[in-house]
């Protein structure tokens, strides 16, 4: 009963140091692994009220801020993943294959656990995208892990880019054009709905326009275009203000993307899987257009087959921005080894391979310029390891998203759910486990009863 | 010609002659009371939270308190209730519900698939034209059942979608249904439910719908404005049922009326509405203990939730640890886990039973909803909750002034004063005990007796139990999808046999073990589902209805209701 008691002492003070959202934190004598500025030895990281204020040798902390020993440890900026679907109570508007104006960002759950593993994983943000039943899905949200937040608002990385997710190939067309028979059931139908969707949107952009010149004429009595929220969200993709990252996975469809998108003259283009992307390396890198992609895994379905654990590598190579995700509430704890396969494989440098799950995955999403490596004035998400995180036997020791230690593997309590359910049976034997990949939930009810 | 209209008259006589009977049956039931004037006499008044007359006397007349006090004339043709020792309260009012409101009937036709996308707004239950009002049905199972726990009026509101419709506040009572409305149109009732199958089917459909629906019904509402003030040379408005029905939201004359039971539920609503600006009420929170400062800066009244989750009483586990302590040595890690895990649970259960004294003790404006406490547990729950930190006097205002003040009907009910409408319960001892119960209910001024449980319910004892034969229909949720299917009961108490049909499979199996206890009547089955298994029902029935559990060990136990087919 005693041990019960400690760790309920332990949780209570873990839930109540993570009521504060920007702490401060000296990091001590780690080797420090910047991903853009080399690795640092012997060197401290001091996190002030949530930045990274200073890096450096022989820092003190300033008062009433926790020093963390990190010597013998590597301190490397929190990983980011490019996609994920974690902490989202709805993944998938399957209904119809254009839903632009719905966003995930709705969805947020603040109260799942899985936040708590990826953190467990060195994870401090990550891209909480719409799922792939849709030619054009929902918009997504970037999230910082500050689990033990309640309010959804918390879990926003305020003020990073807008992002909308799109899927070509066999999702959207199985969903909508073999379950219910409508356009897109080819793969030229997915590039007619992606055209006739921008096209669209042109038009409403440009009766807006013709709208708004004439409105303020006093003898103007004409009506306003219908407003309508996806076409909204649509010409705001057109006028550059929402990134496209794109489930894709063949290099024929990837190379139509980039053709729609320089007929419609949209330059933020993010591929997502994008296993066959090594086909066509040169021509994205040309278009400016990031790859997030699996270090390893393939074959989930026949789109899938034609693939090679030294695409990353291949990528980076040919000068395209490159991340790897998880996509996955298993794979998103070890990204670190994702990185080191890609390495391993396809003979990058340590920075390459860990750009792989730092700066490049910011730069996907823009916020490079606030996370994704260890620089001074950058935000204060750091993760240390036990051993050098590319290396087999790498442990994450601890994680901090804004100076706040939100995961600490020597203070670990064994219950960290925020919210049990009342109503459950309490049962300590594991009967069965979630499936993991979420990119089709909420899309179930379209194959059964048929 | 001329046959058809005779064939016609011969029809209108059929159902005529038909309805003959049962008229006359209605008003045979339906007799004038005596008199309208009733006095209460000699009782503790609780006129308002806080507020009491020892020894006081309530003249009511035609349906409204004449005069409250201790020196009160009372006139000979009144009905005298002598309310020696017992309380008088003000009628509770039900912050939100669906009480008197009939159930849309589910539609069979299949969909077309090729229209998930664009289904009609009904089918997406985007409904905001209709209304409670039109929907009321005074025989509703639910007006009587909580009439006789004290409620008088609610804030009655429609089923089913995310814009299902306006509420009107209602009374528990009267001679029809449109003689229940006390006021309508009071809120526009809504969910961030989806439409099952089709757009928008999540959350997230939900959120943006509403989003894009509030902003077209804006824009629309101002084109009809300047349309109103001069046509010529406009374009006609298109009509639009929902989105003027929108109209009195987005100029914030009518309030949202916001179902959110869970404290995300909260938030996204909460979210929803700093976006979009409308004027709103929370409704059936049941999670809403860490969403206070937020609920707090919207300025938005609340209808917190009485539906909680089953309270487990603590002592039971610690006496189990002494015994452990005492005859074993160490609990194994399971054990421990499995100790830890519980606590947890009970930690969190208290939470929703803390909640409302939390919501008082913050200064949250807050009434109670009762959406989906069941009646039989409503005051349990309200007792338990008052143990829980909720002072009584709170407890009343929560029931009585302060939904009175958020649905603005303060002049009309909420207390017990000279000119207010005759809403009263009486109890036979102070209401927020444990050993109270209500003796009569005044709707309206209208007069609703109920026996006491002074005569305590016989213990049902062996071979004694409630008639469970018949034919029930049931209905249940497992995590395969909905299942449902016929229990037909045959024999005697002590006696019976039976069949069960069950849809999964579309089996019909027999039933064994057949046990009955008091009103619980339990039998397992077993079912080839490739491989045979057992599955155990148990059903609490009530008349003839049902609640209870379809088990299946390994997979848990899931809720299932049902009812007993009529004997004809």
């Amino acid at each position: 009963m005693k041990k019960i008691h400690l760790i309920f002492a332990l949780l209570l003070t873990i839930t109540f140091v993570m009521a504060q959202e920007k702490g401060s934190v000296l990091i001590k004598s780690g080797t420090v692994l910047t991903v853009t500025n080399g690795t640092l030895e012997d060197t401290d990281v001091l996190i002030r009220d949530g930045k990274i204020s200073k890096i450096g040798k022989g820092l003190s902390a300033p008062s009433g801020a926790k020093t963390i020993d990190a010597t013998g440890m590597f301190v490397m900026p929190g990983i980011i993943d490019a996609h994920s679907h974690l902490a989202l109570d709805a993944v998938n508007e399957a209904t119809n294959p254009v839903t632009a104006e719905v966003w995930v960002g709705d969805a947020l759950d603040p109260l799942d656990v899985g936040i708590y593993q990826a953190l467990a994983g060195g994870v401090t943000s990550a891209h909480a995208m719409h799922g792939s039943a849709n030619a054009i899905g929902g918009q997504c949200e970037t999230v910082k892990f500050r689990y033990g937040e309640i309010d959804p608002e918390k879990m926003r990385m305020a003020g990073a880019p807008r992002t909308i997710k799109f899927a070509l190939g066999e999702n959207p067309t199985r969903v909508h054009g073999s379950g219910n028979g409508i356009q897109p059931r080819t793969r030229m139908g997915v590039e007619h709905v992606i055209r006739s969707s921008f096209q669209k949107a042109k038009e409403y952009m440009k009766a807006w326009d013709t709208y708004n010149a004439k409105k303020n004429d006093k003898r103007f009595k004409g009506k306003a275009p219908a407003y309508d929220l996806r076409l909204e969200t649509l010409a705001d993709i057109l006028r550059g203000n929402i990134i496209i990252h794109c489930h894709s996975y063949r290099a024929d469809e990837i190379y139509m993307l980039m053709q729609v998108c320089k007929d419609f003259g949209i330059e933020r283009l993010v591929f997502q899987h994008v296993n066959e992307g090594f086909k066509v390396a040169p021509e994205l890198a040309k278009f400016g257009a990031g790859a997030s992609v699996f270090a390893d895994w393939w074959a989930y379905k026949f789109e899938v087959y034609y693939s090679t654990a030294y695409n990353a590598a291949i990528l980076t190579k040919n000068g395209v921005t490159t991340s790897i995700n998880s996509d996955s509430g298993e794979l998103i704890r070890h990204l670190y080894h994702e990185a080191a396969k890609s390495q391993k494989y396809g003979g990058l440098s340590d920075d390459e391979a860990l750009s792989l799950i730092t700066i490049n995955p910011a730069k996907q999403l823009g916020i490079a310029d606030r996370v994704g490596s260890l620089e001074e004035g950058k935000e204060g998400d750091v993760a240390i390891f036990k051993n050098h995180p590319l290396s087999i036997y790498a442990i994450p020791m601890l994680t901090v998203v804004d100076g706040v230690v939100r995961f600490d593997r020597e203070n670990d309590p064994a219950d960290m759910r925020l919210y049990p359910d009342p109503e459950e049976k309490i049962d300590v034997t594991f009967w069965e486990a979630e499936d993991h990949d979420r990119c089709m939930a909420n899309t179930e009810f379209l194959f059964t009863d048929k | 010609m001329r046959k058809r209209d005779s064939l016609f008259r011969s029809v209108i006589l059929i159902m005529l002659t038909g309805l003959m009977p049962l008229i006359g049956w209605s008003q045979d039931s339906d007799l004038k009371p005596v008199t309208s004037k009733y006095v209460i006499k000699n009782a503790t008044i609780v006129q308002a939270p806080g507020k009491t007359i020892q020894y006081g006397t309530i003249l009511i007349e035609n349906g409204i308190i004449k005069a409250v006090g201790s020196n009160i004339t009372i006139p000979a043709d009144a009905w005298i209730v002598d309310a020696d020792s017992m309380f008088v309260y003000a009628g509770f009012i039900s912050g939100l519900s669906n009480i008197g409101v009939k159930k849309p009937e589910e539609s069979e036709e299949r969909d077309d698939r090729k229209l998930t996308g664009n289904p009609s707004n009904e089918r997406a239950g985007i409904t905001p034209g209709n209304s409670a009002r039109e929907m009321l049905n005074l025989s509703d199972k639910s007006v009587g059942d909580f009439r006789k726990l004290g409620f008088t009026a609610s804030h009655s509101v429609p089923h089913n979608g995310m814009l299902p419709g306006t509420g009107a506040v209602i009374l528990l009572g009267g001679d029809s249904n449109q003689d229940m409305v006390v006021k309508d149109q009071i809120s526009m009732y809504s969910q961030l439910s989806g439409a099952n199958g089709v757009y928008p089917n999540t959350v997230i459909g939900v959120m943006a719908k509403y989003r894009d629906l509030y902003r077209k019904a804006s824009q629309a509402k101002d084109y009809q404005s300047k349309y109103n003030s001069n046509p010529n040379g406009m374009e006609r408005p298109e009509p639009n049922l929902a989105l003027e029905a929108l109209y009195p939201v987005v100029s914030k004359q009518m309030t949202v009326a916001f179902k959110a039971e869970s404290v995300k539920d909260v938030m996204r609503v909460i979210a929803l509405q700093r976006d979009l600006g409308f004027n709103m009420m929370l409704g059936e929170v049941k999670q809403g203990w860490d969403a206070i400062p937020a609920i707090k800066a919207t300025g938005a009244p609340v209808f917190l939730s009485l539906d909680l989750p089953e309270w487990k009483e603590e002592e039971k586990a610690e006496k189990k640890d002494d015994e452990s302590d005492e005859k074993e040595s160490d609990p194994t890690e399971a054990e421990l886990e499995e100790q830890a895990l519980k606590e947890r649970q009970n930690t969190m259960i208290k939470n929703y039973y803390t909640q409302a004294g939390k919501f008082s003790s913050n200064g949250v404006k807050f009434g109670f909803s009762t959406m989906e406490v069941k009646s039989k547990d409503f005051r349990a729950n309200l007792l338990k909750v008052i143990e829980n930190g909720l002072s009584p006097d709170k407890a009343l205002a929560a029931l009585t002034t302060e939904p009175a003040n958020i649905l603005g009907l303060s002049s009309m009910m909420g207390t017990i004063e000279t000119g207010k409408m005759a809403n009263l319960i009486v109890s036979d001892t102070a209401y927020f005990t444990k050993d109270a119960s209500i003796r009569y209910v005044f709707v309206d001024g209208v007069k609703y007796e109920y026996e006491g449980k002074k005569k305590k319910k016989k213990k049902n004892g062996d071979g004694e139990g409630v008639d469970a034969a018949g034919v029930w229909n049931y209905t249940t949720e497992t995590p395969q999808g909905n299942g449902s299917g016929v229990i037909t009961i045959k024999g005697t108490p002590g006696d019976y046999s039976g069949t069960i049909s069950v849809s999964f499979n579309d089996s019909t199996n027999e039933i064994e073990n057949v046990e009955v206890d008091g009103n619980n009547v339990s039998f397992s089955f077993k079912l080839n589902m490739g491989e045979e298994i057992t599955v155990d029902i148990s059903m609490d029935i009530d008349g003839d209805a049902f609640e209870g559990t379809l088990s299946v060990a390994a997979f848990g136990s899931f809720p299932m209701e049902g009812s007993r087919e009529p004997n004809n």
